[in-house]
């Protein structure tokens, strides 16, 4: 009889970090707690050697290079680790996928200061109806240039993170500044 | 860097038997699947201990979510106990510590070969829908590059063209299991081969589905609260199978999809398709204690 395998610390870390994320993902505008504050559960969860990673925060490329994945400049990174945006060149250069392969579409991962800045109203998949709320931290007409470069299908997926909080907003989601 | 840093204790098999970087790869697409809905994204597929096209894309994406205290259901056509449902259930309790269940309320994770339970599902429940083939387009275009290219494109002319030849053909759709539905009004997917009576309890859903085709490598979702639209023409409405007036000749319930078995008069005894559903109805008859969820049908009817 086999046993049982169980999990390692950073398998189940991995696996309770896209718990959170693909239920962040699925409901726009919801909360969820990640296991651990920062980037770097995403990374562990998400990132290997076949991706291309770009991560404004020096202090982030030891543990990108941990995980196997090549370092590369914004227009061509997959998972981009932006931390705080101060401008919004992330947008102009970000990868946005193809009308043929949409998942081409690179992630994004920011951080915000949850509940205060302006409040956002969201629609689409995974929003019953409409969704409040205020992601703070974000340069001026942020949402507005995301969705001027963004034409649906293409587009990119956006993990605001605030310190252990994620909200995820992907491509689908409409948002009106109120 | 050290050695150590570098390597990981030994494990006799990763939990849940995938490795590292197959779980990653799946937990990539399976975010970029809920971003674009309906829409297929291409993954790997790797090996797992079971033939292609037996529940193996369902199966990756199952042995991804799981952590040891997910209640696993699986089912087969409706029912928790044909073999292949069965040998599912096994192989994930086994490499996966994970306890089952055959409630559909218990269950946190629902593997599925085509059907939907007829319970509602909740919001922290997730649907995993095994899919033998992805591509609605297939019988218009077989060459998958130009299907790709259409679905770019939005051309979806010719969906509406077999519809229509069937309709002239027959004087109503044939198509019964998979029907096209269109997804958040971009993309047309297949549901995988549910009946026609399930599609609607995919559309503005609590839950969250994936569809996974682990012998095509393409993994495709259906977000909650998302729109899915069975392709009918304004003056054809969609019609689900005539299941309403009959009664489990098992169970006594009534008005919900049912498996039809041939008796040697020729006629046909019908049993509730979804098996747990049936078990409730008769533990509930012999008035046992039994929780019984809201069901998407009411009556034989889907409400508004």
């Amino acid at each position: 009889m086999l046993t049982v395998p169980t999990p390692s610390v950073s398998e189940r870390r991995d696996n309770q970090t896209f718990e959170a994320l693909l239920w962040a993902l699925s409901r726009p505008g919801r909360p969820r707690t990640l296991p651990e504050a920062g980037d770097i559960p995403l990374l562990n969860a998400l990132v290997d050697r076949e991706c291309r990673v770009h991560a404004a925060d020096p202090l982030l490329i030891p543990a990108v290079l941990k995980t196997g994945a090549a370092v590369a400049e914004l227009d061509a990174a997959d998972h981009i680790f932006a931390g705080k945006l101060r401008d919004l060149t992330v947008l102009e250069r970000i990868q946005l996928g193809s009308d043929l392969y949409p998942d081409d579409g690179a992630t994004l991962v920011v951080h915000v200061d949850l509940n205060t800045g302006p409040t956002l109203r969201l629609t689409g998949p995974g929003v019953d109806g409409n969704e409040e709320l205020q992601i703070g931290g974000l340069p001026d007409s942020f949402w507005q240039r995301r969705a001027e470069v963004m034409r649906y299908p293409t587009g990119f997926d956006l993990f605001c993170v605030d310190g252990d909080q994620v909200i995820g907003i992907p491509r689908s989601t409409e948002i009106k500044v109120l | 860097m050290t050695l150590s840093a570098l390597t990981k204790p030994w494990e006799a098999m990763s939990y849940g038997f995938l490795d590292g970087s197959a779980k990653r790869e799946l937990r990539r697409k399976m975010l970029k699947s809920v971003a674009v809905p309906g829409c297929q994204m291409p993954y790997a597929s790797r090996e797992v201990p079971m033939a292609r096209g037996w529940g193996t894309g369902g199966l990756q994406v199952s042995l991804t979510l799981v952590n040891p205290q997910t209640r696993v259901k699986v089912i087969d056509q409706g029912a928790d106990d044909s073999v292949n449902a069965a040998s599912i259930r096994r192989f994930i309790a086994r490499v996966a510590g994970t306890p089952t269940t055959m409630d559909t309320l218990d269950a946190d994770l629902i593997q599925s070969r085509h059907r939907i339970p007829e319970e509602i599902l909740r919001e922290d429940q997730i649907l995993v829908l095994q899919v033998p083939n992805p591509e609605p387009l297939r019988p218009v275009q077989p060459n998958m590059s130009i299907a790709r290219q259409m679905h770019a494109d939005a051309d979806y002319g010719r969906m509406w063209l077999q519809l229509y030849e069937q309709i002239v053909r027959s004087g109503r759709v044939m198509q019964g299991a998979s029907y096209p539905s269109l997804v958040h009004g971009r993309h047309v997917m297949t549901p995988s081969p549910i009946p026609r009576w399930d599609v609607p309890k995919l559309n503005m859903s609590k839950h969250l589905t994936i569809l996974s085709a682990g012998r095509e490598k393409r993994i495709f979702a259906v977000p909650p609260y998302t729109r899915v639209e069975p392709l009918v023409f304004s003056d054809v409405p969609y019609k689900v199978e005539e299941h309403a007036h009959l009664t489990c000749y098992r169970s006594g319930t009534k008005g919900f999809f049912m498996n039809e078995i041939p008796q040697d008069d020729s006629t046909s005894a019908y049993e509730v398709s979804d098996s747990e559903w049936g078990v409730k109805a008769i533990r509930q008859r012999e008035s046992e204690p039994v929780t019984i969820g809201e069901t998407w049908y009411k009556n034989g009817e889907m409400p508004e």
